[in-house]
């Protein structure tokens, strides 16, 4: 599904490498966690696949179901299915949650050439979803993010997830800002999200978050590259004996 | 209705000292003050230009050619008012500013509006076809009387257009002004409103323009009573080369006022928006509450954004505050709508109609709101 092939980036206009030749490949149905000490490379990991401004490829490729991902604009990128939930959350002063929403869910459907999501059906998904991460419809109808707190803009993030319906989804620290029953609530709208047809990429500094998303695969991320890699299991080791043997 | 005081002050020429005309005036300005109703002088050589402090940075004269039609002629807007209202046609009251003497020589009888004691009309009145040459407006909303006043101001094009209104709000009397300057980018407008409040009056203002040729609008408020309330925002949308100068200056003589002014912009392509605010606060006028702020976009290299914020207090015990941004649009907020499906112009689109619109929230008629907040997005959507 995703495919990475000795990938390489950079930032401040090619002067700073950070990701040096990494190769890692996510089949449909499956999640991978991507753990690593703090400036391996993680994030920008996240935004190259999603196409963030200020991250060049210099190097490797990335398909997406076969297309040419970095060849892509971030908007159509989404529209193809990838889902980035941000680790910092934008606020988004004056649109209010459920205008931005729809626009996103229709700019989408149109790309690909679906029909129109009613405002009827999509207000009756949304009151749902929202009631089952436990978010006042309030909350909604309010400008994105503006005034949030770190646990609800994590919380508001998922809650866009489970609206798009993505069919590859990145997390990137979605575990921080949240406390233990936001984060059990949280893990349940994404796990109920996992299907035969969808991938996930979870990228995490702690270990915490993977006893609620376990993962198919684990890898470490350090030196721009994939370090090593395991099972589910393997995450836990890690917590206990640090990333200091990955080093680069 | 009390005329305003004479005095003179620094934003321009609208109150020239009577007494001492010389004092601190150029000989471009005194030539001014002989001309202004002397026919033998040209109407362009009256006109206000950028070697005058507050005309600095939008030069009527510079800007006006004797091509331009209705330049020397009286302009005939129509007024529509509902019952309550009493219309007519009169001498006016006359105003000391300079555009408003210029409106005076070119259009002697001035549409006078009245609106008795106590009295809310159901509807609004309407100001429309302002679309070239000088028309003048006198309005005065009675003691606790309330009014709604919508201006539609859309000139025919390459047309000078030059309004004047003239109101005087009485005791605890209510005003709301809407404004929308609409004009084809060949045309060359200045309107002025004179706004007097006696004690416990309210003015709310919202103004919405998309600039021309040449756009001053420009509002004067003289709080002569106790606790008043000004409310005074405004939006500004411009592309190609236009221009618009949103200038206001306020001044309060008795304690317990409030003021809050909101302007944002938003600049396209090499156009130009303009700013200058100023609120003078008199000994008196304590415990007087003003917030000014102005804040804008700039959507191109080449985009131009000059603000002039001022405050001048003379009271001890007072709130007073300015804020002045001037930047672009989030890149990271960009960047979030589009991993979100959103494509870059219709983010673009939102953020700004976003940005702007907020200056509207205040506006009690929903669908005057309503109709505002279309005609932003109706321009974007046919910019981006």
């Amino acid at each position: 599904m995703l495919k990475i092939n000795n990938l390489s980036a950079a930032v401040d206009d090619g002067q700073k490498t950070i990701l040096n030749g990494l190769s890692l490949e996510i089949p449909a149905g499956e999640v991978h966690a991507i753990m690593g000490p703090n400036g391996a490379g993680k994030s920008t990991l996240s935004y190259v696949l999603t196409g963030r401004e200020g991250y060049d490829v210099t190097g490797g490729s990335a398909a997406f179901n076969g297309d040419d991902l970095l060849d892509m604009d971030p908007e159509d990128r989404a529209a193809s299915g990838l889902f980035l939930s941000f680790q910092y959350p934008l606020e988004i002063p004056g649109v209010p949650t459920l205008t931005f929403l729809k626009t996103a869910l229709n700019a989408q459907r149109k790309a690909r050439g679906e029909d129109e999501m009613r405002a009827p059906e999509f207000l009756k998904k949304s009151k749902a979803i929202a009631k089952e991460l436990k978010m006042s419809p309030d909350m909604l109808k309010r400008p994105l993010n503006v005034g949030f707190s770190g646990g609800e803009k994590k919380r508001m993030e998922i809650f866009q997830m489970l609206m798009l319906e993505p069919s590859f989804i990145i997390m990137d620290e979605t575990d921080s800002g949240l406390d233990v029953d936001a984060l059990r609530i949280v893990a349940d709208g994404v796990n109920r999200l996992r299907s035969p047809d969808r991938g996930m990429l979870v990228i995490t500094h702690y270990q915490r978050l993977l006893d609620y998303i376990v993962p198919d695969k684990v890898h470490v991320l350090a030196g721009g590259k994939i370090a090593a890699s395991g099972d589910a299991d393997f995450a836990k080791r890690l917590e206990k004996e640090g990333y200091d043997a990955y080093a680069a | 209705m009390p005329a305003h005081p004479s005095e003179s002050w620094d934003l321009g020429l609208c109150l020239l000292s009577a007494q001492d005309p010389k004092s601190s005036l150029g000989c471009a300005d005194i030539l001014y003050l002989m001309g202004w109703n002397d026919m033998s002088v040209s109407i362009t050589e009256q006109l206000p230009h950028r070697r005058m402090e507050a005309w600095k940075w939008t030069d009527v004269r510079g800007q006006t050619s004797d091509k331009l039609t209705g330049l020397s002629a009286a302009g005939l807007p129509k007024v529509t008012a509902p019952d309550g209202v009493a219309l007519s046609m009169g001498a006016g009251q006359s105003g000391d500013h300079v555009m408003s003497k210029i409106a005076q020589s070119f259009a002697p009888e001035a549409v006078s509006l009245y609106v008795p004691k106590g009295v809310k009309p159901a509807g609004p009145v309407e100001v429309t076809e302002i679309g070239r040459g000088h028309s003048r407006i006198a309005l005065m909303v009675d003691e606790g009387a309330e009014l709604l006043l919508i201006e539609h101001h859309r000139a025919d094009s390459g047309a000078f257009v030059n309004m004047d209104v003239q109101i005087h709000l009485a005791k605890g009397a209510k005003l709301t002004r809407v404004i929308v300057q609409d004009d084809p980018d060949t045309a060359l407008r200045v309107a002025t409103a004179c706004v007097s409040q006696q004690t416990g009056s309210e003015f709310n203002q919202f103004t919405l323009g998309f600039g021309g040729a040449l756009t001053r609008l420009e509002t004067q408020i003289y709080a002569e009573g106790e606790g008043t309330h000004a409310l005074l925002n405004g939006a500004y949308l411009l592309d190609g080369q236009r221009h618009i100068d949103m200038t206001s200056h306020m001044r309060l003589k008795q304690p317990d006022s409030i003021i809050r002014q909101s302007v944002k912009g938003v600049v396209f392509d090499k156009a130009r928006g303009v700013f200058q605010g100023k609120f003078h606060v008199e000994r008196p006028a304590q415990k007087t509450d003003a917030e000014m702020r102005h804040d804008a976009l700039l959507m191109s290299d080449r985009a131009e954004v000059r603000a002039k914020p001022e405050l001048e207090i003379y009271a001890d015990d007072v709130e007073c505050a300015h804020g002045n941004t001037v930047g672009a649009l989030d890149d990271s907020a960009l960047f979030y709508m589009r991993q979100r499906g959103i494509p870059l112009l219709k983010a673009k689109s939102l953020l700004i109609e976003a940005f702007l619109v907020g200056v509207f929230d205040d506006l009690a008629d929903e669908d005057l709101r309503g109709s505002l907040t279309d005609k932003v997005r109706g321009w974007l959507e046919a910019k981006l």
